[in-house]
């Protein structure tokens, strides 16, 4: 059971540094960034949108890439660690689907559109519910585990697919400003604060999965204990 | 021509910074309980 | 030991001759589809909205929906008498049992789509003209998809209680990009447009196709395991 514990606890010390580090991030985009021309005071969403987005997808990618792990080795660690991974995913990607239509409307005059990058994170929403939805529904866990690194995997080998079958249309999402060979075109202070955002939301995806890894891990001894016990 | 200042959306920022921190510390709040229940 | 081949073939003519004695899946699909299509037809205002502009999505909608029917009744057939235990411990290999469970409910798919797409024809008032090899190649390279994903979500589904509904939220984000592709590609085809103006969109169907058929059977023996 420490062992559990240790964890929660080191998760919660990363956690904590991770929600000081958005109060720094708040502070950062609301009061030190200038504000855009074009787009006005909603460019600023962008601060939170982008790295909300990131840690989305890399938690995506992670449970895809844990489940196709697991199952070839059977570690339940890599399966706990999967768990916890779409869980947090989950958070992010509400994050990311709630603050992009708020950008949207004010920027592009529509709530919803069906661009790549939008419908691709409604997908990542609906592969994260029906993961954990599969968990919720079965008792075993081995089967658990089984199956919902099956649909784990699978969702990470689908998502090029929804890719590229939505970049077939068009698509109204803005252009990448940050990728480019020279500059990138945008003012240092606007460059940095995305850059504390995406650390901030590195670490607080850090510190959620690991509390979150330490709660399956207590519950998953617990559960051996009265299993042995009875 | 004049020349017209940034458009006034502040409220939209507003608004998707109290999502932000409302879905982020409501999860924190979520674990913390569930530890609670489990140490 | 039996060949791979011949496996394959007992398994899958086992589901359809069980099948075949009670026709009930089969029926239900067809009787679905059926339903969904007259559903289509008064759903709509004739006048405003003219039924060529609905047709592709009709028929794709029809197919795909009645086709999820099938898959949970695969794996229900062999939980209700403990079967499935059955077939781990008879000397099947599982990526048999994979094939077995799929080329049965790939003619069970064919089957729905058989009497599904000329009703859609009588209903709609459409011909597929000079366009049909085009629509039936796609309706084949999309159906092989949907089945295989189809098939391994099936056998998951059908271990929860809500089978039906798990069936669905896992698999409907999977149908959509080979759907949106099918649509489009019958719109062109339809539209006469040239069949080079459609490989691309039929080289997604078979690159999924294949993708998801290989995923499938590795990922197969995860689900029987014990």
């Amino acid at each position: 059971m420490t062992k559990a514990l240790r964890i929660i606890r080191r998760g919660g010390v990363l956690t904590v540094l991770g929600l000081l580090g958005l109060v720094a991030v708040y502070i950062l985009a609301l009061v030190y960034t200038p504000t855009e021309v074009r787009q006005g005071l909603a460019q600023k969403i962008f601060y939170v949108h982008a790295p909300a987005a990131w840690a989305a997808l890399m938690a995506f990618s992670l449970v895809g890439t844990v489940s196709g792990l697991y199952l070839w080795l059977r570690d339940e660690r890599l399966d706990r660690f999967a768990a916890s991974s779409a869980e947090v995913g989950l958070v992010f990607s509400v994050i990311m689907l709630t603050t992009g239509p708020i950008w949207g409307k004010p920027v592009w005059g529509t709530w919803w559109t069906w661009d790549a990058r939008l419908t691709l994170t409604l997908f990542l929403f609906f592969l994260f519910v029906g993961y954990l939805a599969l968990r919720a529904a079965l008792e075993d866990p081995g089967e658990r585990g089984r199956f919902a690194a099956v649909v784990g995997l699978l969702g990470l080998v689908l998502v090029p697919f929804v890719h590229l079958s939505v970049y077939l249309f068009r698509t109204l999402h803005p252009q990448p400003v940050l990728v480019k060979p020279s500059a990138p075109s945008m003012p240092p202070e606007m460059l940095r604060t995305l850059l504390i955002s995406f650390g901030v939301f590195t670490l607080l995806y850090l510190g959620f999965v690991m509390v979150r890894y330490g709660l399956q891990l207590a519950t998953d001894e617990a559960a051996r204990e009265a299993h042995d016990a009875g | 021509m004049q020349a017209s200042g940034p458009p006034q959306n502040g409220e939209y920022m507003v608004a998707a910074y109290v999502v932000v921190a409302v879905v982020i510390l409501g999860y924190s709040l979520l674990l913390w309980v569930r530890t609670r229940r489990v140490s | 030991m039996i060949s791979w081949l011949r496996q394959v073939m007992l398994l899958a003519g086992k589901d359809l001759r069980i099948e075949w004695r009670s026709r009930t899946a089969l029926l239900s699909a067809v009787v679905f589809a059926s339903l969904v299509l007259v559903i289509f037809v008064f759903a709509r205002d004739p006048a405003t909205v003219p039924t060529s502009a609905l047709a592709p999505s009709v028929l794709w909608i029809t197919v795909t929906l009645a086709s999820t029917l099938t898959f949970t009744r695969a794996f229900a057939l062999e939980l209700d008498q403990g079967a499935i235990d059955g077939l781990r411990l008879s000397p099947v290999t599982p990526g048999a049992l994979f094939t077995g469970k799929y080329l049965a409910n790939l003619a069970f798919v064919f089957t729905v789509e058989v009497v599904a797409v000329p009703l859609f024809l009588l209903f709609f008032n459409t011909t597929f003209g000079s366009a049909w090899p085009g629509i039936l190649g796609t309706l084949v390279l999309a159906t092989v998809g949907f089945v295989a994903v189809g098939t391994v979500f099936g056998a998951m589904a059908i271990r929860t209680r809500f089978a039906d509904l798990m069936l669905l939220i896992l698999l409907l984000p999977f149908l959509v990009p080979p759907l949106m592709v099918a649509v489009q590609a019958t719109v062109r085809l339809l539209a006469a447009r040239p069949l080079s103006e459609i490989a691309g969109w039929l080289r997604f169907l078979l690159i999924y196709d294949i993708v998801f058929l290989t995923l499938g059977a590795l990922v197969f023996p995860a689900i029987l395991d014990e």
